[in-house]
């Protein structure tokens, strides 16, 4: 393993995208499960705290250390293998994801998960649930994890497969690699039923590998995982159509959001059948504008989608058309992509936008602050006009987009002064409140990590993040790892 | 009045080219085609004229049969028609505009957009040659274009400037970089685009004079060296910009 204590080689690992910084004494890069265990070991005898560090582009300060060591994956970045006939792929926690989605594709086979920021590990990926764009069709990484490989804190190891150990109701147990058994009680609090990271995924009878899934690097360390891929798509129909008023936009989503999850139901020659739909508001368009002056001048709102095509060409490209004429969407300004680099243009449009936002509030040397609500389908389009309410009412200046196929909204407020900055933060736990009000989720995607513990208070109540904390201390008596992530240390204590 | 466009369909330049057996052709395994990024400018100012002063515009291709998706992809951004010259022999640049010379003027156009290059052989000359053959004058390597009456005026990119040029119709003007963002294809483009036919003519085989009788990859990059990860290695990188790769 490499082991850096210089300050100077380490300040790249003591923040993330979200701005927030910590502090640590050294980090190591392992390179093999052997030497994860040889660290963990002995931080667990000297009750050293230790943080997990993928590539440092999460959204909530998960892998920020407030003091002790750091645990860095970079080097563990090979791919174990791959078996093209069960189409399945293992691999090294430090694998970034777009090289294993260029891996897999150039087999003409697909991993869908897709966080816009394809610059991430995939073990970080699995440690945080990550979901993206095609999450509306496809679902988040959980739903591609096989089987995982975990060390936790004492050295011990857990390899768990899908199916191989279910709860019974509330009660988890499981078989470490040394024959020796991990029993637990699993909290009972309600997830909701949207797109969610938020908290440990818990629930009655569940599968013991989803506690992993989304555990933000607070119950091991993902040595390496055995993920699921399905066929490469033949060919993709990708668009981005402006309208003129954005309700118009809205309500194109919501139709077809429930085409695409009722045609597919109902047969398999689906019409509307979305990978994903994706809004940008007037703000966003404005933002991007400098960068593409071939936005349309009258645009008030976008919508990006995407869907799979094989021979039924002509009768998709009908159907979507005849929908966005329903909506007075501009069919004559909208973009089209005609082949796969068009395709990736259009993700690029998507991806600036995020990026562009978190440049503007760095510039102003502050933090933005950006929600990651989601509420059930039929809350949406009223929760949205609420959330942008508040803001307007303030006069603050924001851009709102995401995943609304998924009823998932980041609007982003970029404040201007630390007075804004405060303010903002007051309108942004006023929308998490009303998310949780409406049975939504605070955090659909990025996480907790250190930044979002007091809204999963509003979520869950603190009896349940007691719960949370008890059962994260039958794998780390010692309180040693990813201390801070999800709930404050104090609830390690009671 | 008729606007010609002269597109040209290139390996992608994020394809990864190897040299075929024959030694001196590049091996389309694997390789994806697309529009000459420098044509899509062309494209783009073509119909900006169109829609400027009305007029018809046509676009042109000599390749084989996958030259057509270049050709859709033109529809799709609004050229009202297409041109195949369809062959599979090889063509040097100047058979190349030959064959285009010949089909612009059949087309009776006096206003030709290229691309300032094709990022596959890189010749910079089609556009010239063509103009010269047809007997129009050329102005090269726009970065802004304008048109009042038959009377030209357009910026020339030059090193450290801009050139302004003045000249008359009918004209052949070679596009570059900064002239304009071109559009994407509109979903009304797509459909009228599939309803429309790719005229295709067969060419005789060329006349040339230059032969293609060999390929080379480039020498591999030598493996990069690491000085140190922190602020100690400071001195020794400046030391070896300065006296070893002389860049400072
Ligand atoms: C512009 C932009 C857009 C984004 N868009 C999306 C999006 O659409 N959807 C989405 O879900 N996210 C998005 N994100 C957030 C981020 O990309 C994801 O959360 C990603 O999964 C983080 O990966 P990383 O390698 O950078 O992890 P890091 O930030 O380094 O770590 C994330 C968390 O995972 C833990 N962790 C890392 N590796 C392991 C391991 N091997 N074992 C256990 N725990 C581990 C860390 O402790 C930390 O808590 C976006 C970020 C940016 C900057
Ligand atoms: C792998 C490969 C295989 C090829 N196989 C064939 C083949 O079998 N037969 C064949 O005829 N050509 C083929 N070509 C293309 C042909 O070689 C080039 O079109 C020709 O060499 C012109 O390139 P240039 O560098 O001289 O063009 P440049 O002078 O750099 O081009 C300048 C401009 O001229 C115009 N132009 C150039 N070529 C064309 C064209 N073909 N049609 C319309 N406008 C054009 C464009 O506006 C372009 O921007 C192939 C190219 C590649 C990369």
């Amino acid at each position: 393993m490499i082991i850096k204590t210089n300050q100077d080689e380490i300040q790249n690992y003591l923040s993330d995208a979200s701005n927030f910084s910590g502090n640590c004494r050294s980090v190591y890069l392992p390179f093999s499960e052997l030497e994860i265990i040889e660290i963990l070991k002995s931080c667990h005898q000297t009750k050293t705290k230790v943080t997990i560090s993928g590539n440092g582009t999460g959204l909530n300060g998960g892998r920020v250390p407030q003091g002790g060591i750091i645990i860095s994956l970079e080097l563990m970045n090979k791919i174990i293998s791959f078996d093209s006939t069960a189409k399945t792929i293992t691999v090294q926690p430090g694998v970034i994801l777009k090289d294993l989605q260029d891996y897999v594709e150039s087999k003409k086979l697909f991993y869908p998960p897709d966080p816009t920021e394809s610059n991430c590990f995939i073990g970080a990926t699995v440690a945080t649930n990550a979901s993206g764009t095609r999450t509306f069709k496809y679902g988040p990484s959980r739903d591609y994890v096989e089987e995982l490989r975990i060390v936790i804190p004492d050295g011990r190891i857990i390899n768990i497969s899908r199916n191989q150990f279910t709860a019974k109701n509330f009660n988890g147990k499981l078989i470490a690699e040394d024959g020796s058994e991990i029993n637990f009680t699993i909290p009972n609090y309600k997830m909701p039923k949207t797109k969610n990271a938020s908290g440990y995924f818990c629930a009655e009878n569940m599968d013991m590998i989803d506690l992993f899934i989304g555990s933000e690097g607070t119950l091991g360390v993902i040595s390496e995982i055995k993920l699921k891929l399905i066929d490469l798509p033949s060919s993709i129909f990708s668009c981005i159509v402006f309208f003129n008023e954005e309700i118009n936009a809205l309500n194109f989503i919501v139709e077809a959001r429930d085409h695409s999850k009722n045609d597919s139901a109902e047969n398999s020659s689906k019409k509307c059948d979305a990978q994903g739909l994706e809004f940008f508001d007037f703000n966003s368009l404005k933002l991007l504008a400098e960068k593409y002056s071939q936005i349309p001048a009258e645009a008030k709102a976008a919508v990006w989608f995407e869907q799979e095509l094989s021979n039924n060409y002509d009768f998709i490209i009908d159907t979507w058309m005849s929908l966005i004429n329903r909506y007075n969407g501009q069919t004559d300004k909208s973009w089209f992509a005609v082949n796969k680099n068009d395709q990736d243009k259009f993700k690029e449009f998507r991806h600036k936008i995020a990026t562009t936002v978190n440049e503007i509030v760095t510039k102003r040397g502050l933090k933005k602050v950006g929600t990651d609500v989601a509420v059930p389908d039929k809350f949406f389009v009223e929760f949205y006009y609420l959330c942008k309410n508040k803001v307007e009412n303030h006069n603050l200046d924001y851009a709102a987009y995401g995943h609304f196929g998924n009823s998932h909204i980041h609007l982003n407020i970029l404040p201007k002064n630390l007075y804004e900055y405060e303010l903002s933060q007051k309108i942004y736990s006023e929308i998490c409140f009303e998310a949780v009000e409406r049975n939504g989720t605070i955090s659909a995607e990025h996480g907790i990590g250190k930044l979002k513990r007091n809204y999963l208070l509003t979520m869950y109540g603190e009896s349940s993040i007691k719960q949370m904390a008890a059962l994260k201390l039958v794998f780390d008596q010692n309180k040693i790892l990813g201390i801070g992530n999800i709930f404050e240390e104090k609830y390690l204590n009671y | 009045m008729k606007i010609a466009v002269c597109v040209n369909h290139v390996p992608d330049t994020a394809a990864k080219i190897n040299i075929s057996s024959d030694g001196k052709s590049i091996d389309n395994t694997g390789v994806t085609y697309v529009v000459n990024p420098y044509d899509e400018f062309a494209i783009e100012e073509a119909l900006k004229t169109k829609e400027k002063f009305g007029g018809d515009t046509i676009a042109i291709s000599l390749g084989n049969e996958s030259n057509k998706e270049t050709l859709r992809k033109a529809l799709a951004m609004g050229i009202d028609n297409a041109v195949l010259l369809k062959t599979e022999e090889y063509y040097d640049s100047l058979s190349v505009a030959k064959a285009l010379a010949a089909e612009i003027k059949a087309q009776n156009s006096g206003l030709v957009f290229f691309g300032k290059q094709s990022v596959d052989f890189d010749n910079s000359i089609v556009g010239q040659l063509t103009a010269e053959l047809l007997n129009y004058n050329c102005v090269s390597v726009v970065v802004e274009f304008e048109l009042k009456e038959n009377k030209i005026i357009a910026d020339r990119e030059i090193e450290g400037g801009k050139e302004v040029v003045e000249t008359l119709l009918p004209a052949v003007i070679t596009t570059q970089k900064g002239l304009n963002d071109p559009r994407y294809a509109s979903l009304k483009g797509i459909m009228a685009a599939k309803k429309k036919v790719i005229e295709e003519k067969t060419l005789a085989k060329p006349n040339n004079f230059t032969e293609v009788i060999g390929m080379k990859k480039p020498a591999p990059k030598q493996p990069g060296k690491i000085i140190g990860t922190d602020s100690s290695a400071v001195p020794e990188l400046v030391r070896l910009l300065r006296e070893e790769a002389k860049v400072i």
